[in-house]
Formats: structure tokens, C-alpha cells, sequence
């Protein structure tokens, strides 16, 4: 009996502590940002590294006084699991607990999912590196992507692969995620636009190392491509590289800002004349440079990605919103943000105003030489050259 | 099936009460908790409803939910949304607009529709064969909905469903599914899927189809997972096909082991603990900033719930809340007027079984009648097992045929013959060890009896009739060997058997027991007038039993007679002078001979 009834009690109180959802006085100049992302998971790769470089604004913005210069902010952080329902109950405890701001995850449902509970609440929601275009849309007007969408980094692509004198692309997608079959058929649209013609189109299965068939495909295109666009990755990418090269294809091949890994430039050789995005390039005396050196003083380690930046520049963006906006409620900073115009961030400018909410921002491309990846050119693509949404 | 009912209504009580505490004193984010954590329950209820009863692990739920989710998502979302999300959908998909009831009605069905399909395939075959099966179905569905893009965005993700379903509809839907799982394994259907997956040959021999007993449940069950995938879809408002693939059947899958498979109980045991759990662990790790804490302690909990209980937190069992209250119903047994045999024959004519170059049994011809106990012996390999198999249906004959009445045996499946009036035991006992020994009886009495209370009157009067009663409640499994044999019989009986058809009734007896088996034996063919066919090594209990003896030798057919003739038969003593000890005991077991002799086998 005894036993019994400590365990009852024990069952009760732990329901009584889930239940009760502390909600804590902040006083009036204080702004409360919560962060729903995925610090466990698949998606923590991802968000770890943003939060770390969002962290890092927010510590110095606070030091100046807080965004806006009078605004100190509170940071309220909460794990997903990279599990969508939790994101959406995490979301709605931190709205609860008086989140003027969220911050979701690097991927487009459960930034979905958060944007049904802040759209509502009147929460301006930007999402870490969600790259998929479609996320404004889908959520509504307080729903802002950060990271060069898949649309921008094509459109980017196409420019530079027109511009170098491309004419004939042959397109590798999967069906497996939105990042894998949206991004070449962006990079299509674009290049047909410009000029150029695809004539091909594979596909692939994520995971599945075997690529003969599409290799053997290309090498047998009776009309053979200038280039090859895919925007496959680890660990898919080195295996197509590797098949095609064996088969003696030594057409370009072009990727996408997941391509800028330790994994891809271990390639060495093969990597050779390999294409890519990032967020922005770090060539000496740029900010970018800047950036990662007091990135390496403050954590003790270099940025791993270009998601580091990226976290770092959404403090920045909310503390020129607030400084611009005409009261401290959601809505108020919410326009201030959709109205941002060449804003100076690290990697280059970001522009919001007449974009719907997703950035115009210019978009590093990169080549591998040698295992080492060269800064090629920073393109900013003009709104009207990035197409519309899939 | 009341206590059935009492456990269900428990159950869903509890459930209502945590929707109700949320409702009242949660906060929003609670209350989005309750209604996830409820959709999740009838989730693992529907897996726990095939899962639990057929024993069969699936991995197919995921791709059911999928099924139910994509339904409700495509018909529940906004016209103008759906034209800009899916400006290809087919004509006849676009702009319906349905309620969220008339959705899931649509998804339920739908559900059923891919239950049937992926069953009529999955389930020809069995054990892990079937689990792998359903890994492939899942595998499957998954490509469909990734490459089904005009109707389902593909991988992107699927959004705008409208969020009608909150705490209310998720609860309520939870409930309604508890009160199904918790009373389909008492069921008919329940009781089938069970004993098929307990001891296939037993569930046949008590006229059970094992591919049709797992049938029903998978599609039933699939059924429940479309539409909890239906209000999942409701729930997250945004999902891709990714939301329900290995994850999610993996979630489901470890809920219900730490619960406990074999019962509903254990479905919401699972469900409770690991909501909890995560709740609070969630709450602890916000307090002190440090994250990972949760999946260490989900996985710590899981560990720990394999070693120190492998059967779950239910230990599989069901809360058999009348039991605990002493409310169960005194048992009774209403010595009801048992019904006589029909006259039906059972006719062996040249029946003839080759094995490749063997001839197991060759030519045999013979009648039985009803009323009557025969034996049929044989030294080793002279084909008695062959024949036994072929006259219970489980082998057709390679020439020849088997009548029994008007039923063609030798063109009927095994567990048809059963119904056509043919009751057997195994000579390695075949009960169904994880059901209760009246559960025993009743999988073969809810054959005869469609209506519950009778079959259960019914199998209580087997059960006293062997003497069991009081072991009613017991785990089959539990019994001592003599018992189980007393089990085996009386779910035999339970078919109302024009013919009883034993294969080595006394092996591993004690002299006592055997005897008792005598006993009863004769009384129940006296009782009813069934015709009991025994193939027996002990000669003594054959000679004492039997009035007609069929001598079986090198698959031949050499005598047919009363004991007294059979024994001074001189092909039979021929045959037997291989076996010094049989050949002895065949000359000395008479009627008025009290010894046992028993042929080491």
C-alpha cells in the first residue's frame, strides 16, 4: 500500500510539473525570443551550429544594451527533437510564456507547423536555414525565411553557369526531399529563361550508393551536356562523382550549398571544377573572415558551416527591425522586418521590402581545386530572375 | 466479454479524465500535448489490435496513417489553398472541402480499401516473413506518396489542413478505439487471430483459418491507423511522407513492447509512460539548458522496462478489472442437454499416400461408424500418422478418397473438415499456451455457437466435463501436462465432433491419468455417441478401450477386428515380432489384464 501510494504520488507530480507551465514576470524593456530548434536529431546538424552563431549576436547585442540598443534580450531555448509535433507544442509554450519573436528549425515542416501557432499569436517567426521558398507562403505574413532559398541559390547558379558560357544541362534529381528535386528544377526554369536548353533529366534514390544507371545515361546522351546540376549530398555526392569520373564523364558538375562540407573537399582531384553555393565567401580582409575569427575567440573553434553566419546575421536583422520599428509589439516588428532595404549583414546584403519575406541576398558561388574551395563571384540575383515558388 | 467491456470503459474513463484535467487546468500547449499523446494512443491501439492478437510485428501502420493523413489532407483543404498547393490535383479531387467527420469517414475507408489489398498479399505469409513484409509495404507507400506529386506535393511538405481537431475529437476518437481493442480479442475474430497465432496446427484443428483469422484484424486495424493518421494530419496542420516512415513506425513499435504487446492495457501503459516521461524530462532540460536529456531518458526507460519486465509494463496482460474486484461471475455451468452425434460415416476408400518413392500408406480401405471407439496401431512407420493427418484433412491423399457424411474430406481444407464434424488432439499437445484454458475451449466453441453467452456456457460444460473448471482463468501454458492433454480434449469436444480423433491420447501419462482418460473417454462416447478414432503405442489401453481394432503394417491394411481377434491374427503378431516387448504385450494384454505395457518409442 505504502509503495503504492508513493508511486501514485510520484505519477501525480510529475503530471502536475507537466502541466503547469511556469509563466515568469519579465519586465517591460526586456524582449523574450524563443527558439524551437532541433538540438537532437537529424535536423541538429543544422540547427546546432545556427543557434551557436545566433547565440553569439545576441550576447553582443545584449552587451550594447539589447536590440535596438534598449531592448535586452531574453533567450528561451527549447529541443524539438527534431519531432514535428513537439515543435508545435514547444512553439505554443514559449508564445504562452510571451515570445515576441521565434526562431524555428532548418527545415520547412515543423517551421510550418511553428508558424500555424506564431502566425496567429501575432509572432514574427524566422526560420534558421529553412531553405524551401514555399515556408512564407504556406504560413503567412509573419513567416520569414533567412538563408538563401533554393530558387535564389538556382537562379545564382544558372546566371553564373550562362554567363560562363553553358548552353546544355543535364538535370539529377531525387524525389526524396523538397532540397534534392526543387533545386535543379529551379536551376531548369532559370537557364531555359536565359537561353539555355536541358537535355536531360535522371533521377536518384537518396542513400543508395549505386549510380551506374544514371551515369551510364549521361554518357550516353546523344546531344551531350555542357554541365550536370544535381543537388544531391553526403553521401550521394561522392559516389556520383566518383562513378562518373570512373565512366570517363568529365562534364562540370554543379551543386548546391550543401556541397560546402570536409567530406566534399576530401574529394580532392575528383572534386575538381565542382560548383556550389554558400551563404557568403570568406576571402581575406572580408567581414565573413572577421566573422569566423571572433567566432573562433568566442566558442574556440572555427564555424563549421556557413549556418554559424547565417545564426549570427538573424540577430543582427532583428536588431535593425527593432530599431526601425514603431512600437515593440509583433506586428510593429514584423513590418520593420518586411521592410528592411540593403541591409549590410556579414556575408553580403539582405534585402526584405517587396520580397515575401524571402531575402534577395546575394549568394556566394564556389569552386574545388584541389581539395580547396575558391571564391568564384557573389551574385545578387534580381527578384524578377528568381522563380516563383514550386 | 463483460469484463471485456468493464476494462474498456475503465480505460476510456481515464482517458477522459486526462482530456478533461487538460481541458480545465492545462495550458494551450498542454492541451496540444493531450490531443497528440491521444492520437498517438489510437495509433498503438490499431497497431496493438494486429500486432498484439496475431503476434506478427508491423511496421505497415506508419504507411496506413500516411494513407489516412494525405485523405483527410487533400479533402479538407481550403479550395483556393488547394489550387495554389496542388494546381495538378485530379478534377475530381479538387475543391470538395469536406468536414472534418465526413473526411475521416472517407479516410476510414480508404484505409480499409488498403487494408484489404496489402492484406490479401502480406498475409499468405507469416511470423517474420509477414513483419519484413510489412517493412516493404511501408517502403512502398512511402514511394508512392514521394512520387505522387500532383496529389500529395511529393516531398515537399503538405500543408494548410484546416486544425479542426483538437482535444475533444482526439480523445473521443482514442476512447472509441480502446473499447474496440480492448473487446476484439474477446471476439470471435479475437479469439481466432490468437490461437492461430499461438499454435497454427491447434487453431486449424479447432476449425480456425489462420490466414483469414489475421485477415479481418489487419484490416480492421488498418482501418483505426488511417483514421488516427487522419487526425494526425489534423493535429500537425503540416507533415511530408518523411512523418510517417521509420520513425513513426518505430515509435509506434517501441511504445507498445515497452507497454506490453499482448494487451490494449499495455498499448496505454506505453502511451502514458512515455508522455510522461518526455513531458517532464522536456521541462527539466528547458529548467537547466542542457539538451539531450530526454532521448537519454527515453532510452534508460526502454532498457530498463526490457530487462526487469520483457513482457512490457502490462506484462501483456489486460486489467481484468472484474477479476481484480472479485465481480466476476460465479461459474456456473448449467448441465445442459448435450446434443447426440449425427449419424454420419466416416469412409476410408483405397486410399493410397506417396511420399516421392515412399508409400506411407497404401490401398487401405475401411467405415466407421458413430457410437463406436476404434484404434488403429501399428508398429513404428507403418503409416498410422499418415493416415491420421489425411482423415483430419491436413494431407490429401494421393489416390483414394475420405468421406465423412457427405463431406468430401480428401478436396476440403483441414480446417473446414473440422467444421464438418471432425474434433482432433495432437500426440504433441498443441494448446494455446498464452490464452486462458476457457479461452482455449472457446476458440473452438464460437465455431458451433455464434451467439457469445452460449458458446461460453458451452465451453464451461467441456471444461467440467474434463474436469478443469476450476483452471478456467489459467494460462494454458501454466497447466501440467496431463492437464493440457484434458484441454486439448475438451476444445475438441467443444466442436461438437461426430468423430474424435486422437493421436496418442495417453503418451507421457502416468498410469493414474490414463486410466482417468479411459474413463472419460467412454463416458463421453456414451454421453453423445461421437465415434472416437485413437492411434495409441500403449496396446494395453487400446485392447482395453477400443471394440474395433484396425492393424496398420508397412502402410497396409492387415486386420480389422474386436481386440480378442486382432490378437491371435497371425499377420498382426508377424508384424509385431519385430518388437519383442510390443510382440509380448500384445499377446498378453487382454481386457482382464490390468498391467501397462507401453512400447518405448
Amino acid at each position: 500500500m505504502g509503495k503504492s501510494v508513493r508511486r501514485m504520488s510520484v505519477v501525480a507530480g510529475a503530471i502536475a510539473l507537466a502541466l503547469g507551465g511556469c509563466g515568469s514576470k519579465h519586465d517591460d524593456s526586456t524582449i523574450v525570443i524563443g527558439v524551437v530548434t532541433a538540438q537532437t536529431g537529424v535536423l541538429a546538424s543544422y540547427d546546432q551550429p545556427s543557434l551557436a552563431g545566433f547565440r553569439m549576436s545576441i550576447d553582443e547585442i545584449n552587451a550594447r544594451g539589447g536590440l535596438g540598443g534598449k531592448h535586452p534580450v531574453k533567450l528561451l531555448v527549447r529541443d524539438t527533437r527534431s519531432d514535428t509535433a513537439t515543435t508545435a507544442a514547444a512553439a505554443q509554450e514559449l508564445v504562452d510564456e510571451g515570445a515576441k519573436i521565434m526562431i524555428t528549425p532548418c527545415d520547412a515542416d515543423p517551421s510550418i507547423v511553428a508558424g500555424q501557432v506564431t502566425q496567429p499569436a501575432g509572432v514574427p517567426t524566422l526560420t534558421f536555414c529553412g531553405s524551401s521558398p514555399i515556408l512564407p507562403g504556406a504560413v503567412g505574413d509573419m513567416m520569414f525565411t533567412t538563408y538563401p532559398t533554393d530558387n535564389l541559390q538556382a537562379a545564382a547558379l544558372a546566371k553564373h553557369a550562362y554567363e560562363t558560357g553553358l548552353r546544355k544541362v543535364y538535370l539529377l534529381v531525387s524525389p526524396d526531399t523538397t532540397y534534392t528535386s526543387g533545386l535543379p528544377e529551379y536551376f531548369g526554369k532559370v537557364f531555359t529563361n536565359l537561353g539555355g536548353t536541358v537535355v536531360g533529366k535522371g533521377s536518384f534514390s537518396m542513400n543508395q550508393p549505386d549510380f551506374s544507371v544514371a551515369v551510364t545515361t549521361i554518357r550516353n546522351l546523344k546531344e551531350q551536356p555542357d554541365l550536370i546540376m544535381t543537388a544531391a549530398y553526403e553521401p550521394d555526392f561522392p559516389a556520383f562523382v566518383r562513378q562518373l569520373r570512373a565512366a570517363g564523364v568529365t562534364t562540370p558538375v554543379f551543386g548546391a550549398d550543401a556541397l560546402g562540407t570536409p567530406t566534399i573537399a576530401g574529394l580532392g582531384e575528383l572534386a575538381n571544377g565542382v560548383v556550389f553555393t554558400s551563404a557568403g565567401c570568406a576571402t581575406p580582409g572580408s567581414k565573413l573572415e572577421a566573422f569566423n575569427q571572433q567566432f573562433n575567440k568566442v566558442t574556440g573553434h572555427l564555424p563549421s558551416s556557413a549556418y554559424e553566419v547565417n545564426g549570427y546575421e538573424i540577430g543582427l536583422l532583428l536588431d535593425a527591425a527593432v530599431k526601425s520599428a514603431t512600437s515593440m509589439s509583433g506586428p510593429a516588428i514584423r513590418d520593420a522586418l518586411d521592410n528592411l532595404e540593403n541591409f549590410e549583414a556579414v556575408t553580403g546584403t539582405i534585402t526584405y521590402r517587396g520580397t515575401q519575406r524571402i531575402p534577395v541576398r546575394s549568394v556566394a558561388l564556389l569552386r574545388y581545386e584541389g581539395g580547396k574551395a575558391q571564391c568564384l563571384q557573389s551574385v545578387t540575383p534580381a527578384a524578377s530572375e528568381i522563380p516563383a515558388p514550386l | 466479454m463483460r469484463s471485456a467491456l468493464a476494462d474498456s470503459v475503465a480505460m476510456a474513463a481515464a482517458v477522459l479524465l486526462i482530456a478533461v484535467a487538460a481541458a480545465l487546468f492545462g495550458s494551450t500547449s498542454m492541451q496540444r500535448v493531450v490531443a497528440h499523446a491521444a492520437v498517438m494512443l489510437s495509433a498503438v491501439l490499431a497497431l496493438q489490435l494486429f500486432s498484439g492478437n496475431s503476434r506478427i510485428v508491423s511496421f505497415g501502420h506508419a504507411a496506413f496513417m500516411a494513407i489516412g493523413a494525405y485523405t483527410v489532407g487533400i479533402l479538407t483543404l481550403n479550395a483556393q489553398l488547394q489550387h495554389n498547393a496542388l494546381p495538378q490535383l485530379p478534377s475530381f479531387l479538387a475543391g470538395l472541402e469536406l468536414s472534418t467527420w465526413n473526411a475521416l469517414i472517407i479516410a476510414a475507408i480508404v484505409g480499409a480499401v488498403a487494408g484489404v489489398i496489402s492484406g490479401a498479399t502480406l498475409l499468405r505469409l507469416s511470423g517474420s516473413a509477414a513483419a519484413i513484409a510489412t517493412l516493404a509495404f511501408l517502403i512502398i507507400v512511402y514511394t508512392l506518396l514521394a512520387a505522387a506529386r500532383e496529389i500529395t506535393r511529393g516531398s515537399q511538405p503538405f500543408y494548410g489542413v484546416p486544425r479542426d481537431a483538437g482535444l475533444w475529437v482526439t480523445a473521443l476518437f482514442a476512447m472509441l478505439t480502446l473499447v474496440i481493442t480492448r473487446t476484439f480479442r474477446e471476439t470471435s475474430w479475437g479469439l481466432a487471430a490468437r490461437a492461430a497465432a499461438d499454435d497454427e496446427a491447434g487453431a486449424i484443428a479447432v476449425g480456425i483459418n489462420p490466414r483469414a483469422a489475421f485477415f479481418f484484424p489487419w484490416v480492421l486495424s488498418a482501418t483505426l491507423a488511417a483514421v488516427a493518421g487522419g487526425l494526425l494530419a489534423q493535429v500537425l496542420g503540416a507533415f511530408t511522407p518523411h512523418t510517417f516512415y521509420f520513425d513513426l513506425a518505430f515509435t509506434l513499435l517501441v511504445t507498445l513492447i515497452v507497454g506490453g504487446m499482448g494487451s490494449s492495457l499495455g498499448a496505454l501503459a506505453g502511451l502514458l509512460a512515455t508522455t510522461v516521461l518526455i513531458e517532464v524530462m522536456r521541462q527539466v532540460e528547458s529548467a537547466v539548458s542542457f539538451f539531450g536529456l530526454t532521448q537519454s531518458a527515453l532510452a534508460i526507460a526502454m532498457i530498463l522496462v526490457i530487462w526487469r519486465r520483457p513482457e512490457g509494463l502490462s506484462g501483456g496482460l489486460e486489467l481484468n478489472l472484474l477479476r481484480r474486484l472479485g465481480k466476476q461471475p460465479a461459474a456456473t455451468v448449467v448441465p445442459a442437454e448435450v446434443k447426440r452425434a449425427n449419424a454420419d460415416v466416416l469412409r476410408v476408400a483405397a486410399v493410397t499416400k506417396r511420399y516421392a518413392g515412399l508409400v506411407a500408406v497404401s490401398d487401405v480401405s475401411f467405415e466407421i461408424a458413430p457410437d463406436s471407439i476404434t484404434g488403429i496401431i501399428g508398429p513404428n512407420g507403418a503409416g498410422k500418422t499418415t493416415l491420421v493427418s489425411m482423415l483430419a484433412g491436413h494431407v490429401p491423399p494421393t489416390e483414394g478418397k475420405i468421406h465423412l457424411g457427405e463431406t468430401a474430406v480428401h478436396e476440403t481444407a483441414a480446417h473446414r473438415v473440422v467444421r464438418a464434424g471432425l474434433g482432433r488432439t495432437f500426440q504433441n499437445i498443441r494448446v494455446f499456451t498464452r490464452m486462458t484454458v476457457l479461452e482455449n475451449v472457446l476458440s473452438a466453441a464460437r465455431g458451433v455457437h455464434s451467439n457469445v453467452a452460449a458458446a461460453e456456457e458451452a465451453a464451461r460444460r467441456e471444461l467440467a466435463r474434463v474436469g478443469l473448471l476450476e483452471q478456467a482463468d489459467a494460462l494454458a501454458g501454466s497447466l501440467a501436462y496431463g492437464m493440457r492433454r484434458r484441454v486439448e480434449i475438451a476444445r475438441a469436444l467443444a466442436c461438437e465432433p461426430t468423430f474424435l480423433l486422437l493421436d496418442e491420447p495417453a503418451a507421457g501419462l502416468n498410469p493414474a491419468e490414463t486410466r482417468e482418460l479411459m474413463t472419460l473417454l467412454a463416458a463421453v462416447r456414451k454421453e453423445r455417441g461421437i465415434g472416437i478414432v485413437l492411434v495409441e503405442h500403449d496396446l494395453m489401453f487400446v485392447m482395453q478401450l477400443c471394440e474395433r481394432i484396425l492393424v496398420l503394417d508397412q502402410g497396409r491394411l492387415i486386420a480389422d477386428g474386436t481386440p480378442a481377434e486382432v490378437q491371435s491374427h497371425p499377420a498382426v503378431i508377424a508384424a509385431y515380432l519385430g518388437s519383442r516387448v510390443a510382440a509380448k504385450s500384445l499377446a498378453t494384454s487382454t481386457p482382464s489384464l490390468g498391467a501397462v505395457v507401453t512400447e518405448s518409442n
